[in-house]
């Protein structure tokens, strides 16, 4: 049996045990850690080496004799591979010690079918290869997705947020499929490869289905109003697992049905462009009004994954306009964001993992100076802050750089592609300065400073096996942000998989990009070192006293007196009011002794806020015209269905 | 190779003195005698004598801030072309980099800031962290403006030699927005007035001093030097665009930059001078304008050229 298959046995088989032994708790979760890390592993392994063999792989099996099941790793998929059993295999350690409610051990046991379910869908969905394979691994993939959403279902919001998950994840699930009948209605076949002999005007119908239904997977504004519902409802892995790698499957989605369609028109990037300049920013503002850790983090993703379809967006506009390396630079930077997020924001969300287990809450405005008594936590935390800022010498610069590089070869371009990589560029430098204050927000006030709650003063860091995942990824961050030319050249791999026409990629040019930021990191380093050394020699033999934080003559000063999240991030939100619009309730002072007074504001998401009248009421209100077809009388239904039998048989 | 680094040497060690004549400025224009020249030099020494006091509130992070800042300021020293020389270091895309190093060095000041649990130094923060994000826009414009003319994305390519002259040669008059735009980000970015006002007593009106508060003893020397730095980089490219002239001659050309560099700092002091600072819900409108600039020099520019 060939290693792919014998990974998903061991990941599926492993959830299964683990269900089954449900009563006894710890040896569950050893099951669960060992069978699914172990497949994680073993797939691993098996995409690395696939993504450097040089023919794809593929298996066919038939199902019924009424359809096969196909699938097909190339180097596109085995890149995407790489990005989930990393995450999941980390993901699946840090449960060990995560999952720890011994009362609630079958509800355990099913979280852990579902994640090995996910995890294994999630794998059969960019190794699909015709049309049904795919739909099929699509739907296991959100439907067990959406059961780990709801996990905790005694909260009404958590209830809620399934709700909201499981509504966009089948409108979008109906949009890919419109996308795949068509393809179905003009090719006659289920498989991808006949979907490039389409009429243009179809293409464009498809993809821009398509786009939609993946767009609502990977979170694209206004798309993403289920995001920061559901992640911030599920446990720490699977936020992390969810928002690492289960939306880049969309982006998967994207990339794939853009190169079965076989047409390089610049419409389709800068279709893809727009989607990712407004996710990024609007996605960025929104994080940087949320009070809730998990929610925050939710939407950086859809900043990120603006992040990631602005790169591919740009080399889609390179394929188009004939420009390899544009393209190329546009595409590796794409896809390495997609493995850099992946990283960073597991990282962030099992960070934020351990204080929601150690403090019980997740509302920024109630930690502080957690840094000092949960240090692990706290260091990568402050690593993957500064990786999804963009900064050097961490991985999100690298796929950053290549980006803006690519985004820069556009000037040549005609006007309005020109235009688009102009507004792409000033796009990314607005993003990374926003994120940089979104960020230095949740380090400062969560992790620095003075404790604003009990609950986080007592805070402590406990469990290895949910240390261990973090301090890799903090590892991860920093290994590719100093040495990213493998990593940039595993991106190229996949790139060259998409058939653009280029043959064998050239790999010396963008080697010596990734070398400078290799050499640049060093010199960082090197200064750092140097300024270190200098400090430690001024300070030989100097008098270092502790003592209180200089209140600018206030001698008296509380915990309750520090910035905190809300305040910091007013100043910023104030500019993006028209998008952003600001809800505040406080009473106003009165006379000269106030009485204790109380302060709430809510930033709204505009798609969320309009949804309702939009889309959902006009929506409504049509069915309600319709209601007439629904009256409830059987005799009728049966006419119903005998009248559609014979209009399928004579008109068909 | 050696010229570079004698130039960069000769960078670092005047960019206190420059930075002193701001002082000496704005003493004149107050009908002062101002302190020396050599007042930074005499600042930082004593601050290199002294010991520190950490607030109990405080990190590792907090002592990381001022290391941080100046190892960012520093690096991006050595990719500047002083005087039109060849920098040190130079690569494809190394603009985007210096940018983004800057970007490392302000978030680690804003987490020493916050790491002290003050009020003040949370409400510097962030206003520390809003104005450089139209800053970046503004630099990442006229980054736009300058590969369009010379298809090239390093700083050595803008700013060494007659390539300045050249920028001008081919785009001419819309660039003379440029200059306007970057020494609107030079106020910004190094909190001058009317902007930020360094001299304020009031730590409520402060933006990076108050960042600062609790730094003392060479801690607070390294900050200092830091925004020295950051400064002379800022100057030293508006200054390249103003005076963008080869003479032939090393020692002619680097004396004429340094004089003009000195005309830069002036108009720094004289800005300071002669207007208050801005109240702080207006600064971003200023800073726009930065962006406008940058923007309108662009469009006009390629739409001569196309």
């Amino acid at each position: 049996m060939n290693l792919f298959f014998l990974a998903l046995a061991f990941i599926f088989g492993g959830g299964l045990l683990s269900l089954m032994f449900w009563r006894q708790f710890v040896l569950m979760k050893i099951i669960g850690l060992i069978a699914i890390g172990g497949g994680c592993l073993l797939g691993l392994i098996d995409a690395g080496t696939k993504l450097y063999r040089p023919g794809p792989y593929s298996a066919v099996f038939d199902f019924l004799n009424a359809f096969s099941l196909s699938f097909k790793i190339d180097a596109l998929s085995a890149f995407f591979l790489v990005t989930i059993y990393t995450i999941c295999l980390l993901a699946a350690l840090y449960s060990y010690h995560y999952m720890d409610k011994a009362q609630k051990a079958l509800r355990t046991g099913g979280s852990y079918l579902f994640f090995a379910v996910l995890t294994a869908s999630m794998a059969l969905v960019v190794s699909a290869n015709n049309l049904i394979t795919f739909m099929l691994s699509w739907e296991i993939m959100s439907l067990s997705s959406f059961f780990l959403v709801v996990y905790n279902y005694e909260a009404e919001e958590n209830r809620k947020a399934g709700y909201l998950y499981f509504v966009f994840t089948q409108v979008g699930a109906m949009f890919i499929l419109a996308a795949f009948g068509l393809i179905y209605a003009h090719s006659g076949s289920l498989g991808f490869r006949d979907a490039a002999a389409l009429p243009d005007t179809v293409k464009i119908i498809v993809f821009v289905l398509a786009f939609i239904g993946f767009g609502s997977k990977a979170g694209v504004f206004p798309l993403h109003v289920w995001l920061p519902h559901a992640h911030p409802a599920a446990s720490s892995h699977i936020s992390a697992v969810m928002s690492g790698v289960m939306i880049k499957t969309g982006i998967y989605g994207i990339i794939r049905i853009y190169m079965l369609l076989d047409w390089h028109i610049a419409l389709f990037g800068h279709l893809v462009l727009i989607a990712g300049m407004i996710s990024g920013i609007l996605g960025v503002v929104y994080a940087l009004g949320q009070h809730d850790l998990k929610r925050l983090l939710a939407y950086h993703s859809v900043e990120n994954i603006g992040i990631i379809l602005i790169g591919i967006g740009i080399g889609m506009l390179g394929v188009a306009a004939e420009k390899p390396v544009m393209a190329l630079l546009g595409f590796a930077g794409g896809l390495l964001h997609v493995l850099n997020h992946a990283i960073f924001k597991s990282l962030l969300f099992m960070g934020a993992g351990m204080v929601l287990h150690q403090t019980g809450t997740r509302t920024i405005d109630l930690l502080g100076g957690l840094i000092k008594r949960m240090k692990i936590t706290g260091t990568t935390f402050l690593v993957g802050s500064l990786a999804i800022c963009g900064l050097p010498p961490l991985n999100g610069f690298v796929s950053e750089f290549l980006v803006y590089l690519g985004g820069f070869r556009g000037m040549a371009l005609d006007k309005t592609s020109f235009a688009m990589c102009l507004l792409a560029i000033v796009s990314l430098a607005i993003i990374g300065g926003l994120a940089l204050a979104c960020f230095t927000k949740v380090v400062g006030v969560v992790f620095q400073g003075e404790p604003r709650s009990p609950v986080a003063e007592n805070a402590a860091e406990k469990g290895l096996s949910m240390l261990i995942p973090m301090l890799v990824l903090a590892v991860a961050c920093i290994v590719i942000g100093v040495f990213p030319t493998f990593f940039m050249t595993m991106a190229l791999k996949a790139v060259a998989s998409l058939e653009l026409g280029y043959g064998q990629i050239p790999l010396v040019p963008f080697v010596a990009l990734t070398g400078n930021i290799t050499r640049a990191a060093a010199l960082i380093f090197a200064v750092f070192l140097l300024i270190l050394a200098i400090r430690k020699l001024l300070y030989q033999g100097k008098t270092v006293t502790r003592s209180g934080t200089w209140g600018c003559g206030f001698t008296k000063p509380t915990v309750k007196m520090q910035y905190t999240g809300s305040s910091y991030a007013a100043f910023i939100l104030e500019f993006f009011k028209p998008v952003a619009p600001l809800t505040e309730d406080h009473p106003a002072v009165k006379e000269r002794f106030p009485e204790k007074t109380y302060y709430h504001s809510h930033v709204s998401d505009i798609a969320e806020l309009h949804m309702g009248s939009v889309v959902v009421r006009p929506v409504l209100t049509l069915f309600e015209k319709l209601r007439w077809l629904q009256h409830g009388d059987i005799h009728l239904y049966i006419g119903y269905i005998l009248l559609a039998i014979v209009v399928l048989l004579f008109f068909v | 190779m050696m010229k570079s680094i004698i130039f960069l040497i000769l960078a670092m060690l005047l960019a206190p003195l420059y930075s002193a004549w701001i002082l000496k400025v704005k003493a004149f224009f107050g009908g002062r005698k101002g302190s020396p020249l050599l007042i930074n030099y005499y600042t930082l020494i004593k601050l290199f004598k002294k010991g520190s006091v950490y607030s109990t509130s405080t990190t590792l992070i907090f002592k990381l801030g001022p290391m941080v800042s100046l190892c960012a300021a520093a690096v991006v020293l050595m990719f500047l072309p002083v005087a039109g020389q060849a920098p040190l270091f130079s690569f494809n895309g190394d603009i985007i980099l210096l940018l983004y190093l800057l970007g490392l060095g302000r978030f680690f000041t804003i987490a020493a800031a916050m790491d002290t649990a003050s009020p003040f130094e949370g409400m510097g923060a962030a206003r520390e962290a809003y104005f450089p994000i139209i800053c970046e826009a503004t630099l990442f414009m006229i980054l736009i403006l300058f590969y369009t003319l010379t298809g090239e994305l390093n700083l050595a390519a803008y700013f060494t030699g007659g390539q300045t002259l050249g920028l001008w040669q081919t785009a001419g008059p819309p660039l003379l927005f440029v200059p306007i735009a970057f020494f609107i980000v030079l106020l910004t970015e190094n909190s001058r007035v009317p902007v930020d006002d360094p001299a304020t007593h009031l730590e409520l009106t402060m933006i990076h001093e108050v960042m600062v508060l609790d730094h003392s003893g060479p801690d607070f020397a390294l900050i200092e030097l830091g925004s020295f730095f950051k400064l002379f980089f800022y100057a030293s490219l508006v200054t390249r665009l103003i005076c963008p002239f080869t003479l032939g001659n090393p020692a002619a050309e680097a004396a004429l930059f340094f004089i003009v560099l000195g005309l830069v700092y002036t108009a720094v002091g004289v800005t300071e001078s002669v207007m208050a600072r801005y109240r702080m819900d207006k600064v971003p409108q200023f800073v726009l304008t930065s962006f406008a600039l940058a923007f309108f020099a662009t469009v006009i520019t390629l739409e001569f050229l196309k």
